[in-house]
């Protein structure tokens, strides 16, 4: 598939082009608009592999629990997806590798790419920012969103991240769920809490803003439902 | 210290390249990612008891982290802001400015987080009955919900209630109604700050509590 990013940074969509005979995976409600002809098919999982124990992954991971899967007629066709967060959006292009996302960041991706929980993201419950990473694997294009602009950070020595700032992370990095300062007395009064400590080589895509802090400020406001 | 803001206006964050010995101060929470090798310090912001003023009466964090560079090259640390909107840079050569609650971000070391009465009527108005003024000398960043309004003001000026982002200290604030008693209630535009006196007023084009106000009735 072809994609054409519109709108960038606020308001940004992805345009997919999909020739015939391709499909297409999306997370449930990121299609905004599509050709008349295209099929959808949900399932909770890879298309033919649905499993409750995957869907129930999925759903532990903060991700809707179905995966939609976008086939076009036989002249091929296009899909547009967004996310829900005002942000950017980026597309990678996996060649026989692995990236790590932040589950919330994943709109879609090329249907042959594995889609899979990181067993690794639970230890990131501790954080209490609720963040679950997905696994994805293979040859192909993923689409990720973030909530405010999209910045790289180039790891060759230690670079800290806070969790919630992470978009997606090459699978060659180690990472260690870790203290931002020198106590964790100190990096929980800072308020800096838990971060990400990453080490080896390979690039780290961080967003701008972090939805939790946003939520944090406008949350109590909000009246209870 | 070389800084750049870059993502403006929507998505602003700075940027900051400590060179060796050099420090940044900054709000709590404000990393969003760093060299491993940058020292965190967590103090007080401003002492125990100023700390503790400063949190529970000026709506700011009773810690500040000071972050340093203790290595032989530059360090990269990138510090972000909650809310999606814009950041302004502020250089203070023995002058000061007054922000309201939330909107510092961070300043370089010699610059001063004081904390200050603002007066009755600003904490009526919701703009907090204190304000915190920075002065000294050095550089100041602080942000908005929104863009920001830039407006040299001469006399009076009126700001809708929580717009308001920052101003030169000897601007007065007053809380009134924003017109008769019939369009300020229904008009939608209720209670508005009037700024008062000579200097720079920094404006703020969206409100959290704009936002807050939209999403109640449907939720």
């Amino acid at each position: 598939m072809e994609v054409e990013l519109m709108h960038q940074p606020g308001n940004s969509a992805a345009r997919m082009i999909i020739p015939a005979g391709e499909t297409v995976t999306a997370e449930a409600g990121a299609m905004i608009s599509m050709s008349s002809d295209v099929q959808i098919e949900t399932t909770t999982h890879k298309r033919g592999k649905g499993g409750v124990m995957k869907a129930l992954r999925r759903m532990l991971s903060g991700e809707s629990m179905f995966l939609n899967h976008f086939t076009p007629g036989a002249n091929g066709g296009e899909v547009i997806v967004a996310a829900t967060l005002a942000g950017d959006m980026m597309v990678y292009d996996l060649d026989d590798e692995e990236l790590v996302v932040q589950s919330g960041s994943f709109v879609a991706c090329e249907e042959q790419l594995d889609v899979d929980m990181n067993w690794q993201g639970f230890k990131s419950l501790l954080s209490g920012e609720s963040v679950f990473w997905l696994r994805i694997r293979g040859t192909g294009k993923v689409v990720l969103s973030s909530f405010g602009a999209i910045y790289q950070l180039s790891v060759d020595s230690e670079q800290i991240v806070d969790t919630g700032h992470i978009v997606a992370f090459n699978e060659t990095l180690d990472f260690t769920i870790s203290k931002a300062g020198k106590s964790w007395l100190q990096s929980i009064l800072g308020g800096e809490g838990f971060v990400c400590r990453f080490n080896g080589r390979g690039t780290v895509w961080c967003q701008s803003h972090n939805a939790s802090s946003f939520g944090r400020n406008l949350g109590p406001m909000l009246k209870p439902r | 210290m070389n800084t750049h803001i870059e993502g403006s206006p929507s998505f602003a964050y700075i940027q900051v390249d400590l060179e060796p010995g050099e420090s940044v101060i900054a709000e709590s929470n404000a990393m969003a990612s760093m060299a491993g090798d940058i020292d965190l310090d967590t103090k007080f912001n401003g002492g125990f008891m100023r700390g503790l003023l400063r949190k529970f009466l000026g709506g700011e964090s009773l810690f500040v982290n000071h972050f340093t560079n203790n290595q032989a090259e530059a360090r990269r640390i990138t510090l972000v802001q909650p809310n999606p909107g814009d950041i302004h840079e502020l250089e203070l050569n023995g002058d000061s400015f007054c922000l309201q609650p939330g909107a510092y971000i961070c300043s370089s070391p010699d610059v001063e987080l004081g904390l200050q009465w603002a007066g009755l009527r600003s904490g009526i108005s919701r703009e907090g009955f204190f304000r915190l003024k920075l002065s000294g000398h050095g550089t100041v960043w602080y942000g908005a919900y929104g863009g920001m309004i830039t407006r040299q003001i001469d006399g009076e000026y009126i700001v809708d209630t929580s717009h308001l982002v920052g101003y030169e200290p000897q601007i007065n604030l007053k809380l009134q109604l924003a017109g008769g008693l019939f369009s300020s209630f229904f008009g939608g535009e209720g209670l508005v700050t009037r700024v008062e006196g000579k200097g720079k007023i920094v404006i703020q084009t969206r409100s959290l509590s704009g936002l807050r106000d939209y999403m109640n009735p449907r939720i």
